[in-house]
């Protein structure tokens, strides 16, 4: 495993290296955040979830501009 | 091991001066725990407390108080005491699920929503968060510059100190710091707690209607059951979900700290539960002397419990409206600038130094000073703005919640973390009983007749 610091970022000594590598999980790290979690592959009640959500939405933005309508009058 | 470890594996490893702070803290967690007295569990607890008392004590903000003092005006004290004790009760479900994801994947939220589900139900959660803390930052200031107004402060200074506050927190670029400065300001939100003893409360009612859910004065009908939504949907809120998750990550939490996290999602929602409760014993005072208070503002309240409670008691229920809007102005701003910067891809934690951090800085400091300007303009429609705000937070939570249940039940994410059977059912019944209230109160919104037409007086 080799080990650096960030790009453009202020030095930071090997003491502070061996901490960061002995008190934080690997996954924890801020440039390991930056890997993209992969997509979930949605399942029939997953996307029936989804599509109800959609319609949810439409409902919701409805009300929305109702309200706002209403209220502006 | 989950999807995220395996991800992490046989990476070239970077360090940041951000993963050096975070190491610092974690480093105490680690010498608390090895110490293994009952001092060091102690110590322990203190060092991993925060998110959960600021989530809760923050979702206490200034019209959520309000709303709890225009309850007690409105229907004194009966049913709405341990109506409120299990909102926050759904609460701590809801909240708890979010410090279980964010100690196994160390992602917030918005983050989760967007590379999981994609692009579209990302900017959507983003979008629909960013709309809905803007403009409740802008009820929380309308909140300070009442409770402060008690006092005869101008609003343009009100603000300019909430402001102050805000930026003074976050100068120290350190996650630690900033958690402890809030949850200090956050400890005031007790102050309810002597306005309701100064109200000289009859505890014998109290206990009642704790025990009993009763009386409830004018029975079931239209109005109180409006009321009911309105408050389901004030004690659960999506900045909620956003903050404590991406509070848990910034903080450093693990996988062996969830059962602090609990602790700590729980005591919030004890301490914010009384203070709640006491806000509605404090003006149960009007109830009783038949003093009409629907459209109180914070200061119209302090002046209105003046003469039953003192100067002393008015002068508390004042400050206490200017602290609850100035946690909420903090943990709201934070939870937008998070929830950008995740799903953005820019750098987002309270320990970046501000030149690192420049997006997720700016984020919060421009939105706050944006929503803190508007409440000075002359003539703004507050009430308007704030029928707006509850309907939109109501809204909001259904799809909140769904990508929520849905996140936490990953097993590719959360391996051995995902919901045991049993607490599925309870999260399950939470669930679909807020989408319900979510859903019904919008109903209430297009169709104010039809709970009428259902049976309602």
């Amino acid at each position: 495993m080799t080990t650096r610091t960030a790009e453009n970022h202020e030095r930071i000594d090997a003491a502070e290296q061996d901490l960061v590598l002995s008190t934080l999980e690997p996954d924890q790290l801020a440039e390991a955040k930056k890997q993209r979690v992969p997509r979930r592959r949605l399942k029939g009640r997953e996307l029936l979830i989804l599509w109800c959500l959609r319609a949810y939405l439409l409902f919701m933005v409805a009300v929305v501009i109702y309200q706002v309508w209403t209220g502006a009058r | 091991m989950n999807l995220l470890s395996k991800l992490t594996v046989q990476r070239q490893v970077v360090i940041t001066h951000e993963d050096v702070d975070r190491a610092h803290d974690r480093a105490r967690v680690q010498a608390a725990r090895e110490r293994g007295s009952w001092v060091s569990h102690l110590r322990l607890v203190w060092l991993l407390v925060g998110p959960g008392i600021l989530v809760m004590l923050g979702e206490n903000d200034g019209p959520s108080m309000l709303s709890y003092a225009a309850t007690g005006a409105k229907f004194g004290i009966g049913f709405f005491l341990p109506f409120i004790v299990l909102t926050f009760a759904m609460a701590i479900v809801v909240q708890e699920m979010t410090v279980r994801l964010g100690a196994a994947t160390h992602r917030g939220h918005a983050e989760l929503i967007f590379e999981r589900f994609g692009p579209f139900w990302g900017w959507f959660s983003m979008i629909d968060l960013g709309i809905g803390n803007f403009l409740t930052l802008i009820t929380e200031f309308i909140a300070i510059r009442a409770g402060l107004g008690f006092f005869g402060v101008p609003a343009w200074a009100s603000v300019l100190a909430a402001l102050a506050l805000l930026y003074t927190a976050l100068m120290t670029h350190r996650y630690w710091t900033w958690e402890r400065i809030t949850l200090a300001v956050a400890a005031f939100n007790l102050v309810f707690i002597p306005v309701a003893l100064l109200s000289h409360p009859d505890w014998h009612s109290v206990g009642h209607a704790l025990a009993s859910w009763k009386p409830l004065p004018g029975g079931l009908n239209k109005d109180m059951l409006l009321i009911v939504l309105a408050d389901i949907g004030a004690t659960v809120t999506p900045w909620m979900l956003f903050f404590q998750q991406s509070a848990t990550v910034d903080k450093g939490l693990t996988k062996r700290d969830v059962r602090f996290g609990r602790f700590d999602t729980i005591l919030g929602a004890a301490l914010a539960a009384t203070a709640a409760v006491a806000t509605v014993v404090a003006t149960t005072p009007l109830f009783i002397h038949h003093m009409s208070a629907e459209n109180y503002q914070a200061a119209e309240f302090a002046q209105a419990l003046k003469p039953l409670i003192g100067r002393l008691g008015a002068s508390l229920f004042a400050l206490g409206i200017v602290e609850a809007g100035m946690v909420a102005c903090v943990t709201i701003s934070i939870s937008s600038a998070y929830a950008f910067g995740e799903v953005a891809s820019r750098p987002h934690s309270l320990n970046l130094p501000i030149g690192q951090g420049k997006a997720f800085y700016s984020m919060i400091f421009l939105w706050a000073a944006l929503a803190a300007s508007i409440v000075l303009i002359p003539g703004l429609p507050l009430v308007y703005v704030v029928l707006v705000v509850n309907v939109i937070a109501v809204l909001a939570m259904p799809p909140a919640l769904l990508f929520l249940f849905m996140l936490v039940n990953d097993k590719e994410l959360m391996a051995e973390m995902v919901s045991p059977r049993w607490a599925n059912a309870i999260a399950t019944a939470v669930v679909v009983f807020l989408t319900a209230a979510g859903v019904l109160f919008g109903i209430s919104v297009v169709a104010p007749n039809l709970f009428v037409a259902l049976g309602g007086k």
